[in-house]
């Protein structure tokens, strides 16, 4: 068989699956939130199509969009696992678990099952010549969504649905001191590695609880991503004023390119700052980030919107206590790293005439090789 | 050597296109020719020919997610994550040259 069965392989089938749904579910949270904003109510029914306004027809379709999550959840990936011949059992699978009330969870649990089905039978039924045209068109369709519908409603099916009942009823009964317990946890993991392969868990978590409904998490994560460039651009700021030096020429030049990226919510350009001081200005920015994510959620801020920075802002709930969250997450950063870094000499904050350092650090490369 | 290469990430904004700076950056420093193809968000950009692809002595995928491999087939490949590119561009590099001879 082609495909291999690591958590490597998984982790590449659900972010593949991640990369098509994203601007799904962007322009959908973005069609909710303006139809919202704008007076709009989702018209579920074909007999109110009479009331339908402007705003509505926005949110309307904006809740169809979130509505394809759990499909497009169970097409892509696996598409990911089995290529083409996966994607409409993928999708059927992903239908089933809409129906079953399993969401985003559903989708990716049947996505990859009838993936690597339609794999199987793609590598071991070997058909005579004249039939294998209809192995992709329909063969491996058709034998993948039966066997994928049979095990989703009766094996998986109850199981997922409790599991993603539990869940939810698990988060909206949280109290508001456990909320921010929980936003300070899921703030903190966010951002610790600026939005590398540690962030991604807690995301991922983020953006199915939204497919499942649950906005509170989202606004986390959207808010938490944006506190170490914002928080490290305040800290230089405050480093001027009080004239405690803690950044090199090329940091600062590093870090006016990172305030614009922050506010987009890519938080990356913090990378090259935190490089060269990793342990004080994680310290510094994730603390930051977790105060963020406790106030942010404690205080009932949601998002429907899984990316854009402050640009989706106003289309929170509360969205006065999300820049709140913000900017207090900020300043906490802002204060840390102005503290604990270190003092530099003029001497070694002139860096900006050395020619630029190429050197690499040594990496271990022995896990990947030519084929 | 003449190189290829692809990148893609996961949100297909970001790190795609870093990881082809790097890429670009580090196969000039070491003296190499190289080609990369970047498939983010907005689609394919700067799609290699196959021309491109056949005199290429090797292949680099910096790719997060599923990409389409098959132009590739017969050709060395080296896949890695766009986050080792990202830190380690120069020794990927190396290191290929290394394997091929």
């Amino acid at each position: 068989m082609k495909g291999k069965f690591t958590i490597a392989e998984i982790k590449k089938h659900l972010l593949t699956a991640i990369s098509y749904l994203l601007p799904l579910i962007v322009a959908s949270g973005l069609l909710i939130a303006i139809g919202n904003l704008t007076g709009g109510t989702n018209i579920a029914s074909i007999d109110d199509l009479g009331s339908m306004t402007v705003p509505s027809a926005f949110t309307t379709l904006g809740s169809m969009g979130m509505g394809l999550i759990p499909a497009f959840i169970g097409g892509y990936i696996a598409y990911s696992v089995a290529d083409r011949p996966g994607i409409a059992p993928g999708f059927l699978m992903g239908e089933i678990a809409s129906f079953l009330g399993a969401g985003f969870l559903g989708g990716l649990i049947g996505g990859l099952l009838v993936g690597y089905i339609a794999l199987a039978i793609e590598t071991y039924l070997k058909v005579p010549k004249w039939a294998q045209a209809l192995m992709p068109m329909m063969i491996i369709p058709l034998l993948s969504a039966m066997l994928g519908a049979l095990i989703m409603f009766f094996v998986l099916g109850g199981p997922l649905t409790m599991f993603t009942a539990a869940l939810t009823n698990f988060i909206t009964g949280l109290d508001q001191s456990q909320k921010a317990l929980y936003g300070f946890i899921i703030g903190w993991i966010g951002c610790l590695d600026y939005g590398g392969a540690i962030s991604k868990v807690p995301n991922l978590i983020c953006d199915g609880l939204m497919a499942d409904g649950i906005y509170g998490p989202e606004g986390i994560k959207v808010l938490a991503a944006m506190v170490p460039p914002i928080g490290v651009t305040l800290g230089w700021l405050l480093s001027k004023a009080i004239n405690k030096p803690i950044f090199k020429q090329t940091e600062e030049e590093n870090i006016k390119i990172a305030f614009p990226m922050g506010i987009c919510m890519i938080s990356e350009g913090v990378i090259p700052i935190a490089m060269n001081d990793l342990i004080r200005t994680v310290i510094s920015t994730s603390i930051g980030c977790g105060v963020c994510g406790a106030i942010s959620f404690s205080m009932g801020v949601e998002s429907m919107v899984p990316s854009g920075g402050v640009f989706v802002i106003p289309a929170m709930t509360n969205p006065l206590w999300a820049v709140v969250a913000l900017l207090v997450g900020s300043c906490v950063t802002a204060v840390l790293l102005v503290l604990i870094k270190k003092r530099l000499t003029p001497e070694q904050m002139n860096d900006l005439d050395v020619p630029e350092d190429d050197e690499e650090a040594e990496v271990d490369l022995s896990g990947f090789s030519l084929s | 050597m003449k190189l290829v290469g692809v990148c893609a990430c996961t949100s297909g904004i970001a790190h795609t296109y870093m990881a082809k700076e790097k890429l670009v950056k580090a196969a000039e420093a070491l003296g190499h020719e190289i080609h990369v193809e970047t498939q983010g968000t907005i689609g394919t950009e700067d799609p290699l020919t196959p021309e491109q692809i056949a005199e290429a002595d090797a292949v680099i995928l910096a790719v997060d997610i599923k990409i389409d491999k098959s132009r590739f087939e017969g050709k060395r490949v080296m896949e890695v994550p766009t986050s080792v590119v990202l830190k380690a561009s120069k020794q990927i590099i190396n290191k290929i040259e290394e394997s091929l001879n």
